[in-house]
């Protein structure tokens, strides 16, 4: 690896979050002051609060090289099994992935469609895409939290440790990842991430700042690349501040949010599979209140939580018990 | 002559002691009274622990401003001698065995109750068949109110006799057990998977908690019992809802059935 390149990947043991300044701690409580006590006029109502500014994307190139890094020797000896590579919300790793695999012609996995995943049906999934190398880049799409909608992900996992479907790479959202290993409590070997952003790798995504105030974003930023590039955004421009939580958040509230997290997007028709204790008017309307909030977004008609509500979204779910993510 | 031993016993009271001994009470009352406001409306803003500890202060400080109030005033108005204490003990103890016993019992029950935690605003307890979630502990009695919304008033009194259940003990951990009821034949194994499934998936269940099922044989079929924990006391009833729906619902579609007794063949099962 060149000494240029900060990205790194380590055991997922060995991540550590970046010590936060006293003036990021202090920042940190008053945004989990703001939480707890939020303000009915914090609503977006304003037209140009609607709009965050785009944050720039950084070069996947360097992440992927600090893969190869990593895995090339496990690559080119071929051993049927696989690797995790754990990935927070908006950390980009698994485009570093889908990077890195398409340089080695690894083939990406389709996830199974929705019916398949209460079957324990994993050779009808696998024959249409067999394939010697492959990649997962989501496997928050393998399962879903439904009584049903866990079959199929029992099944499979242990075919892919035991290395019956090759050589493959795992990439698995940091909120997936805790629910599953509660879900199917298996301790897992190989389980990989990027280390937590510093100053020096916050400087080589393009974040142009002294020290101190780097420091103090990687730390606000949880040592996650593509928060910290959505923080520095809004910090650059003085029309915009971070979303906060809505007055009235109550417990249906926390569910979507947990649920949206868990999965990384969800439909609505999912979401209410997901949820059915609570009534469909209720579910739009809990849904309208958050994206009005600026906490979550729809595309493509999924819902997920945004990049600049993430954090208050985190501290809300974790001040209420919630079993959060370990990043 | 017992006139003036009597009067011996208290100073002299001038007007600027009443005064320092009304703004003494009056600031007690106000520093309790606010507590009593305050930190109710903070600890409905937090959760879990902190929602817990913040309820707790409340008991806890009245007895401290009561105490200190209490060694305050006593010093301004009565002579502290040993002699003089012994003398007003004695009466003050005499009066109240004969005509507050009870009263007096629980007010001391009450002060025990602060530093012994049988219960905690925030707990759910069960005294005498009643079960609710402590939400005021008085100077006499604590103060319960039932998920049916029905306020009951119990003394501290009880403390002394009778058994306190408490669901939760000053935790946000708080067990519940939701019973399903199956004919006997059926694939015990492939219905304990199902239930223990049925809590994972609920959104209410509190993950860092374990989750188990508890299988008995009866003369009518079988007993299964889902022990889960939600994330907060207070979800507890929408918790067992919660798990009893999507439970039956999943167990009609593998097709199991469940027993149906009728009413004179029921035997009483205990939760």
């Amino acid at each position: 690896m060149s000494s240029d390149n900060h990205w790194r990947v380590i055991r997922l043991a060995e991540f550590e979050r970046p010590d936060a300044p006293a003036s990021t701690r202090v920042q940190q409580l008053f945004q989990h002051i703001r939480n707890l006590f939020p303000q009915s006029d914090e609503a977006a109502d304003d037209e140009e609060q609607a709009d965050f500014p785009g944050y720039r994307e950084f070069d996947l190139k360097a992440g992927a090289d600090a893969l190869e890094d990593a895995l090339g020797e496990w690559r080119a000896e071929g051993d049927a099994g696989i690797k995790f590579l754990i990935s927070p919300p908006f950390s980009g790793t698994a485009a570093i992935a889908r990077e890195w695999a398409q340089r080695h012609h690894w083939n990406k996995l389709t996830a199974p469609a929705e019916a398949q995943l209460s079957g324990v049906d994993i050779d009808a999934w696998w024959q249409d895409q067999a394939t010697e190398q492959w990649l997962i880049d989501d496997l928050a799409n393998y399962w879903q939290r439904r009584t049903d909608g866990m079959a199929f992900v029992r099944t499979l996992l242990p075919k892919l440790m035991r290395g019956e479907l090759g050589q493959g790479l795992v990439i698995c959202d940091s909120w997936s990842f805790a629910f599953l290993q509660r879900a199917w409590p298996v301790h897992l070997p190989n389980v990989y991430c990027f280390a937590a952003a510093n100053e020096a790798l916050l400087r080589q995504v393009g974040i142009q700042a002294d020290e101190k105030k780097l420091k103090a974003l990687a730390a606000r930023a949880l040592g996650n690349v593509g928060l910290a590039l959505a923080l520095w955004a809004v910090e650059q421009n003085d029309d915009h501040d971070l979303p906060s939580m809505p007055p009235d958040c109550g417990d249906e509230t926390a569910f979507v949010l947990y649920s949206l997290l868990l999965h990384r997007s969800l439909s609505g028709a999912a979401l209410q599979r997901l949820l059915p204790t609570i009534a469909a008017a209720q579910l739009d309307v809990q849904l309208l209140q958050l994206q009005q909030a600026r906490l979550i977004s729809y595309n493509e008609e999924q819902w997920q939580v945004t990049v600049y509500g993430y954090l208050a979204v985190r501290d809300f779910l974790k001040s209420r018990g919630f079993y959060v993510d370990a990043f | 002559m017992e006139t003036e031993k009597i009067i011996g016993l208290f100073k002299t009271v001038t007007s600027d002691a009443v005064i320092e001994i009304a703004l003494v009470i009056a600031v007690s009352v106000a520093i309790i009274w606010l507590s009593q406001k305050l930190f109710p409306w903070l600890a409905e803003h937090l959760h879990g622990k902190q929602r817990l500890f913040v309820l707790a202060m409340i008991p806890t400080l009245r007895v401290v401003v009561f105490v200190l109030a209490t060694i305050w005033i006593v010093p301004m108005v009565i002579e502290t001698t040993v002699q003089n204490m012994i003398a007003i003990l004695g009466a003050a103890g005499l009066a109240i065995g004969f005509a507050m016993k009870d009263y007096a019992s629980s007010l001391i029950a009450g002060i025990v109750a602060v530093y012994e935690l049988p219960y905690r605003p925030g707990d759910w307890i069960e005294v005498d068949g009643t079960y609710g979630e402590v939400k005021h502990i008085g100077m006499r009695a604590v103060e319960l109110v039932t998920p049916d919304d029905t306020v009951v008033f119990v003394p501290h009194l009880k403390l002394w006799t009778g058994l306190i259940h408490n669901a939760n003990n000053g935790g946000p951990s708080l067990m519940c057990v939701t019973s399903f009821y199956l004919t006997a034949d059926h694939d015990a194994h492939q219905v304990k998977q199902l239930l223990e499934d049925v809590a994972l998936t609920s959104p209410y269940v509190q993950l860092k908690q374990p989750i188990t099922v508890v299988i008995s044989e009866q003369p009518w079929g079988t007993h299964y019992r889902l022990k889960a924990y939600p994330i907060d006391p207070r979800q507890q009833f929408q918790f067992m809802t919660d798990l009893t729906a999507r439970g039956k619902a999943r167990l009609r579609a593998i097709e199991v059935k469940f027993a149906n007794l009728s009413p004179e063949h029921a035997v009483p099962v205990n939760p």
